[in-house]
């Protein structure tokens, strides 16, 4: 089969990043405090605290892509519910049974903070995770934001909690918070948002010069190191690539003829072997929606005050009708001819309501929509021969309509 | 002679169609899939080939279609099933907006504009509910064959409800249902309109537009259909080919493939 993937020059780059990230942050003999935080949490705090943060969520993405049935198994053996998001099985699978996970299994945490911005299964595992470790754990709650608007009372009441938070990583990481070291990390992280901005929005040249799986796997240090120089480091190298590629008419995918909205995570184990089937055809990802939760920036002005802000504000904390329209907005801006949603048996938040907004952006937009089911890291959610076929009558489609 | 083949290699069927050059049907084929449809679909075109007086050489191009397109080297192209049944149920009713097609394994809603362009689509999820081997299951449970359902629900008095969407446990349904001594015609009307009104969920979320028309092996069914068409509140077209809805498509788009390289 030919390559429809032109490789990144900046992958090698990454993966090294990774590796030094993990490696010492899964050190047990580790001199600053590790946390293990979700992903919608406001890391800034603890890059200014020195306290290493590990992603759980980016655990289960990176075992997934090496095969991580056995350790959802394993969660299963423990009674949890095949029904239950698969971040948190192969979480709970790695702790119980270090041995089956890659690198070495997922060390162990020195804290625990939880922010329901993204769900509320987060509280539960990581509850979970607290029992098992025996280590304390913080809840950090963002109300739902049914409207446009941020109320005010929503602002102050998690603009609270970060002061608590404050207080209690003082007191549990025996380190205090440098306001001006804060700053810093809030630059650095807004630094980071923008270079990821730029690059997202590189994907609207005809060519596309990158593709949604480039974006999956470069994802991995706006996650896990946004706020870091060497995160600065790496989404300028990739700009720069890409830049190259816009204008040298290098395109991510051989022959661009369909330019697709992608809707929902990613499908880890499957990325290449999935979005081949539409780069065969010369159809390209040029815009995503989960990609985009990382491209917020926090505002100028009172710090807590601004992340409060900005981590009360993502999508996956927003209304139906929200997503509905910055799905509609990105199709317009990235010129889309269709899209295509990725019912996840793990994630309900970003998977309810999907069919409502298949409707709706279908009809603001006037491009088709595909919806199907899978999961972001089970491949025994993956049926093999439906998806293909769907996909496959879904882009027999959109040539039927090309003029 | 130029001819052109259509091959629907189904879950349960395997369909045939050969074109002649005006898009005529010259012979058609049908036969149970078995575990090797490919080699059954090889035996159904040389007989299809025998039955219109041509050599194979005559076959001037052919697309395949449904699960065992892939597995089926005869074929110059091939093409997904929703492509070729809206492609086929058009040709069979040409003012066709929305096709209800429930073959052995999958149901599926296809939305056409005015052109007969694929608007939007749905297919059943993994689960053989609502489909024709659901109807198999069911029809072996009531001790009668699958032809005789629709006689059955035309003596039905009422339609019993069977709420399970569940293939093993509105079997089990059933056989409760005869133990408490329903009426075999009730239980009939029953599942009818359980598959009705599943497949109509399936086809709101694309938007049910008439005229509606319903294709595959399960359209046969007179009891299903009227099931189909009072639940949906509006008439059902069934053609006569509607069992071959998908291989005639996969024809037609082979007539079609043949006149571009023209």
């Amino acid at each position: 089969m030919a390559r429809n993937y032109p490789r990144l020059r900046s992958g090698a780059e990454l993966t090294g990043l990774m590796l030094e990230h993990y490696t010492r942050a899964l050190d047990p003999g580790h001199s600053q405090p590790v946390a293990w935080v979700t992903s919608g949490a406001p890391v800034e705090l603890l890059r200014a605290m020195d306290v290493i943060a590990v992603y759980p969520e980016n655990l289960g993405a990176v075992y997934a892509s090496q095969g991580a049935v056995p350790l959802c198994e394993a969660a299963e053996a423990l009674g949890y519910n095949r029904d239950l998001c698969s971040y948190a099985r192969i979480s709970l699978g790695a702790v119980a049974a270090p041995e089956l996970a890659p690198l070495g299994g997922p060390g162990r945490p020195d804290l625990l903070i939880a922010c329901n911005n993204i769900c509320g299964t987060v509280v539960k595992w990581f509850e979970a995770l607290a029992r098992q470790f025996n280590v304390p754990l913080f809840v950090l709650d963002t109300p739902f934001l049914y409207g446009d608007a941020i109320a005010s009372h929503a602002l102050a009441y998690v603009a609270g909690q970060l002061e608590d938070l404050i207080r209690w990583l003082e007191r549990v990481a025996g380190r205090r918070l440098d306001r001006a070291r804060l700053d810093e990390a809030l630059a650095l992280s807004n630094e980071t948002v923008a270079l990821w901005r730029e690059i997202r929005y590189l994907c609207r040249a005809r060519p596309s010069p990158l593709s949604a799986p480039d974006l999956f796997v470069t994802m991995a240090a706006i996650v896990v190191l946004r706020g870091t120089p060497e995160a600065v480091a790496f989404y300028r190298q990739l700009r720069d690539e890409a830049t190259e590629r816009v204008r040298l008419g290098i395109s991510a995918v051989d022959g661009e003829r369909f330019r697709l909205l992608w809707d929902n995570i990613a499908i880890w184990p499957r990325i290449y072997h999935f979005f081949s089937q539409f780069a065969r055809r010369g159809a390209c990802f040029v815009a995503d929606t989960y990609t985009g939760a990382w491209d917020v920036e926090v505002e100028p002005g009172d710090p807590l005050e601004s992340l409060a802000r900005t981590y009360l504000g993502i999508f996956l904390n927003r209304s139906l009708a929200y997503r509905a329209e910055r799905m509609a907005g990105l199709i317009r801006e990235f010129g889309c001819d269709g899209f295509v949603m990725h019912s996840n048996r793990s994630c309900k938040p970003f998977s309810l309501g999907q069919a409502a907004a298949r409707r709706r952006v279908a009809a603001a937009t006037g491009v088709p929509g595909l919806l199907f089911e899978a999961d972001m890291c089970d491949t025994r959610a993956y049926a093999e021969e439906p998806i293909a076929n769907r996909v496959q009558a879904f882009l027999e489609a959109l040539e039927g309509r090309a003029p | 002679m130029n001819a052109y083949l259509g091959v629907d290699i189904g879950s349960r069927t395997v369909k045939v169609i050969l074109l002649d050059e005006e898009g005529r049907i010259l012979a058609r084929g049908l036969a149970t899939a078995g575990y090797d449809g490919p080699a059954v679909a090889a035996g159904l075109v040389a007989q299809a080939c025998a039955e219109a007086c041509i050599s194979p050489s005559e076959v001037a191009a052919s697309v395949a279609t449904g699960y065992g397109r892939g597995r089926y080297p005869g074929a110059d192209a091939e093409s997904s099933e929703i492509t070729c049944h809206a492609r086929g149920a058009r040709h069979l009713v040409p003012d066709a907006r929305t096709v209800i097609d429930i073959g052995g394994q999958d149901s599926k809603v296809i939305r056409l504009d005015g052109a007969g362009r694929v608007l939007d689509f749905v297919m059943n999820d993994r689960c053989a509910a609502g489909t024709g081997r659901f109807l198999e299951v069911m029809a072996d449970a009531l001790g009668v064959a699958v032809s005789e359902l629709a006689a059955l629900h035309a003596r039905a008095e009422r339609a019993v409800p069977v709420s399970s969407t569940c293939t093993v446990f509105a079997e089990s349904e059933v056989i409760s249902h005869l133990a408490r001594g329903v009426a075999p015609a009730d239980i009939v009307a029953g599942l009818h309109a359980a598959i009705a009104s599943r497949v109509l969920a399936l086809a709101e979320r694309v938007g049910l537009e008439p005229v509606l028309t319903c294709t595959g092996g399960v359209a046969r069914n007179a009891g299903f259909v009227s099931a189909l068409s009072s639940a949906a509140r509006m008439p059902v077209v069934v053609p006569d080919d509607a069992q071959f809805a998908g291989a005639l498509g996969a024809a037609l788009l082979a007539l079609a493939r043949q006149a571009e390289r023209r």
